[in-house]
């Protein structure tokens, strides 16, 4: 035989009902019942009184975090955002295997720096199956691009700043050899398409 | 009655957590497992996590930094999030990081289940020199 736990008024409805729905007009019901308006009734105290604690807990200093805490749960969560999405590297029965786009960034950021004249900016990595776009669909006209379709196809699209007086065609393409280099090192997976944008010069 | 004792083992998620975060952090090519703001959560307490909507967290499941057991009958299953070396490939070492996972976890008795690596970052070694 099953228990039923819940307490109930003499109409048959539970306290519960009646305690979730005390911030609503009353139903067609609670208006002629005589049970559930003494239970609205008291239970629109209980709803005040619980108002006021948790209005008193909200502003009560003593119930705040430690800044210390605050700053370090804060900490994390900016470095959650500043991961972005994660991209699937390999799936297998044992497991799956994902990276950050920002671990991506972060190693094309190193491969560009190794280059003299260039300062990489905004770095943006996309992912596409293989068969998604035939090569270079994606090109600018201020950008060039290679592409291989062994593995995930990743589209880098990296903006930098050029130092005055180099050559820019040869030294985006020593870049990209660059980068074409350092993903399949660091990574494991082809570079795909490298889109590189010159957008500014520096000064030396 | 048999006064014979039964001897026997109690092997939990955290202890699993611990052994995957030795194996993994002896892996070469291991910097450091990376916090996640839910295993950040789950040390304030379960009712945080609660707070992301998790509720299968609590039930057989340990977060850590960087590392979230989950036990269900008899099969451990391991997620671990890692930053890796730059002079290493981050696949392979991910790989390597699977395969020891499996083995720590199958000499505890426990089958192990799906060990999902996520690489968060690629790093030189602190002391290490770039080229």
């Amino acid at each position: 035989m099953a228990l039923d736990d819940i307490p109930r008024l003499g109409c048959g409805r539970s306290i519960d009902r009646i305690w979730a729905t005390t911030d609503r007009p009353p139903t067609a019901h609670e208006e002629h019942c005589e049970h559930c308006q003494t239970a609205r009734t008291r239970l629109q105290g209980l709803r005040e009184a619980t108002r006021l604690l948790r209005e008193s807990d909200l502003h009560n200093p003593a119930l705040k975090p430690r800044p210390a805490i605050k700053n370090a749960i804060m900490g994390v969560a900016r470095a959650e955002v500043r991961r972005g999405s994660k991209i699937l590297l390999r799936s297998a029965d044992n497991g799956t295997t994902e990276i950050t786009e920002q671990a991506l960034r972060s190693l094309i950021r190193f491969a560009a720096a190794a280059i003299p004249g260039v300062h990489s900016r905004r770095c943006r990595v996309e992912i596409r199956s293989a068969a998604a776009s035939p090569a270079g669909e994606d090109h600018a006209s201020a950008t060039t691009g290679t592409a291989t379709t062994a593995g995930p196809r990743l589209i880098v699209n990296l903006r930098v700043a050029a130092a005055p007086g180099i050559v820019i065609p040869r030294t985006m393409e020593s870049l990209r050899r660059e980068i074409s280099n350092a993903l399949p090192a660091g990574v494991g997976i082809g570079a795909g398409t490298v889109n590189i944008t010159v957008e500014d010069l520096y000064d030396v | 009655m048999s006064d014979q004792s039964i001897q026997g083992s109690i092997i939990t998620s955290r202890l699993i957590a611990s052994i995957a975060t030795r194996t993994a952090l002896e892996t070469p090519g291991v910097l450091r497992l990376e916090p996640t703001i839910q295993g950040f959560l789950a040390r304030l307490g379960p009712a945080a996590l609660q707070h992301l909507g998790n509720p299968g967290s609590q039930d057989g499941t340990y977060r850590h930094n960087g590392v979230t057991v989950t036990i269900s009958d008899g099969t451990a299953r391991v997620h671990l999030d890692i930053a890796t070396d730059i002079a290493y490939t981050a696949l392979h070492v991910a790989e390597t990081v699977q395969e020891r996972v499996r083995e720590t976890i199958s000499h505890t008795g426990l089958t192990p289940g799906t060990v999902d690596v996520t690489i968060r970052a690629i790093e030189p070694h602190r002391g290490a020199t770039m080229l």
